[in-house]
């Protein structure tokens, strides 16, 4: 009993501590900012946006475009059965936009980035190279968080914009092939029943995502302790860390967007 | 130049360093020798303000690290380079772009000037052909000899090695004690830690072995070989039993303590 308390309370303290090191390695990040505009900052991070978009361009494409095949296979066949098909433009759009477009992007670049910066920098923990920063006076909060949370805080949008665009394209052949519903049908009732606020929302939790994405990423690298085994726990921990943040923080901006 | 007080540090309930006290001379080549474990790269760690005691002084050019602002940390750190066990060079930029990186971040020379040091720097370590190499495309002993250029272009007048000749083949050790000995000739105070007792004797001007936390002996090479201390004999003729298997300090030794000590 005694030792289940103790891991407990283990757990707690070290989940406080990683939070409060994460919030503080955003602000100290934030506060680096005007060290972007450097000729060297900028093209790491250039650098960084092309790799990461082709890194995660393809999976993206594939995923969304299945996932908007779906929503229409199923939400057709529901509307199909009210006589209401002809609706399914303005359901997966909104959906596509609002929910599905930013948390689905969220997740793959999760999956695929925010583990692979936990890997990068933690690999770069473990072999001493971010000592070796430390003691040439370069901070690795400019040097290496910077680029990469500015990186991801401007992908994360593009790529949740074309994971909606490839989405309602894929939902649009399962509309038109499956439920009879035309192009020009489709097309129209989900530009006229789209607002503003939906794009918006949706650009809105990408932005939300990415920043979330790079923190927890960077954060897990550079408390990476271990050696190979330690780089593994902290990809591992990024991905699961950033999934629940996603889904908190999805939720709680859609309530915030809808009240 | 380097001066050690009194320094303690524990790291997760194990002493590492107990009331260590030593002291550098400007232009001195100290070898710190001693088990695995006995806090030698802490030591290391120390002169460079990665590390603060949790009790002691360090002064490095004749400043205190432990009473030091973050600007006066990094001006020491501008004039001490480190090498690290395997350089610790950044695997996406080449090497020519790994020896020039501390000045491009910190010095704000002109390109021309940088260009000169870097060329210059890995001359000096025998790589000016292999400059535009990654460091996975080259050896061992060559990922040292960068690490070492990156630690010497900055022109510091301190340079800290952890084993340097660790896992190297013969002729590559030579390359580094020779490296070592040139550094030494030019002034340059070094402390370096290391197992290999060759290279030890090769460049030092005194040894120190650490045992418990503390120096346990310190002399100059001769009077080091010829020592008839018992702990010192055990560690050069590397008997199994002696005072220096007592085992490390409060005995037991988790994997947070490999991470930190060696």
């Amino acid at each position: 009993m005694t030792g289940w308390i103790e891991a407990l309370g283990h757990f707690l303290g070290r989940s406080a501590e990683t939070t409060g090191y994460g919030l503080v390695l955003l602000c100290r990040t934030i506060l680096n900012l005007p060290h972007l505009f450097t000729r060297r900052r900028m093209r790491d991070c250039l650098n960084l946006i092309f790799t990461y978009t082709l890194g995660s361009f393809t999976v993206t494409a594939v995923v969304a475009l299945f996932t908007g095949m779906i929503l229409a296979l199923n939400g057709g066949d529901s509307l199909a059965s009210l006589g209401q098909e002809n609706l399914i433009g303005r359901i997966v759009a909104i959906s596509m936009i609002r929910e599905m477009g930013p948390f689905m992007t969220a997740l793959i670049l999760t999956a695929s980035l925010g583990s692979g910066i936990a890997a990068e920098i933690g690999t770069m923990k473990v072999s001493e190279e971010i000592d070796a920063l430390e003691i040439m006076s370069i901070s690795p909060v400019k040097f290496l968080v910077l680029p990469r949370l500015i990186a991801l805080t401007l992908v994360t949008p593009v790529m949740t914009i074309f994971a909606a665009f490839i989405g309602i394209l894929g939902a649009s052949i399962v509309a038109a092939n499956n439920f009879g519903v035309t192009w020009i049908a489709f097309s129209n009732d989900a530009l006229e029943n789209l607002q503003l606020g939906d794009v918006q929302i949706g650009l809105i939790k990408s932005v939300v995502f990415g920043i979330t994405i790079a923190t927890v990423g960077s954060t897990q690298g550079l408390l990476t302790r271990g050696g190979a085994t330690g780089v593994g726990e902290a990809a591992r921990r990024a991905v699961v860390i950033t999934f629940l943040l996603v889904i908190i923080l999805g939720y709680y901006l859609s309530w915030w967007y809808l009240s | 130049m380097i001066q050690l007080e009194n320094v303690t540090k524990v790291l997760s309930g194990r002493t590492i360093l107990s009331n260590l006290s030593v002291t550098i001379e400007e232009g001195e080549t100290l070898v710190l020798l001693g088990r695995s474990g006995t806090g030698k790269s802490v030591t290391l760690r120390h002169i460079v303000g990665l590390m603060q005691p949790d009790s002691g002084r360090v002064e490095v050019l004749g400043k205190s690290l432990t009473e030091t602002s973050a600007d006066q940390l990094a001006a020491v750190r501008s004039q001490v380079g480190y090498l690290f066990q395997d350089g610790a060079l950044l695997n996406w930029l080449s090497i020519a772009e790994n020896v020039a990186l501390p000045l491009l971040e910190t010095h704000h020379l002109a390109k021309s000037e940088v260009d000169q040091r870097v060329k210059n720097a890995l001359r000096e370590v025998e790589l000016d052909h292999h400059g535009d190499k990654l460091p996975g495309e080259i050896s061992g002993g060559m990922r040292k000899r960068a690490g070492l250029a990156r630690a010497l272009v900055s022109q510091p007048k301190i340079v800290l090695h952890d084993e340097p000749t660790s896992g190297l083949d013969p002729i590559s050790s030579s390359i580094i004690n020779k490296l070592v000995n040139r550094l030494k000739s030019t002034g340059i105070t070094q402390v370096m830690v290391t197992h290999d007792m060759n290279s030890a004797f090769e460049v030092a001007d005194r040894i120190a072995l650490l045992h418990d936390g503390q120096i346990h002996a310190l002399e100059n090479v001769d009077d080091f070989r010829d020592s008839a201390d018992p702990a010192v004999r055990q560690f050069l003729e590397g008997q199994i039993s002696g005072p220096l298997s007592r085992g490390l300090l409060d005995g037991s030794s988790n994997d947070d303590d490999r991470n930190e000590v060696s």
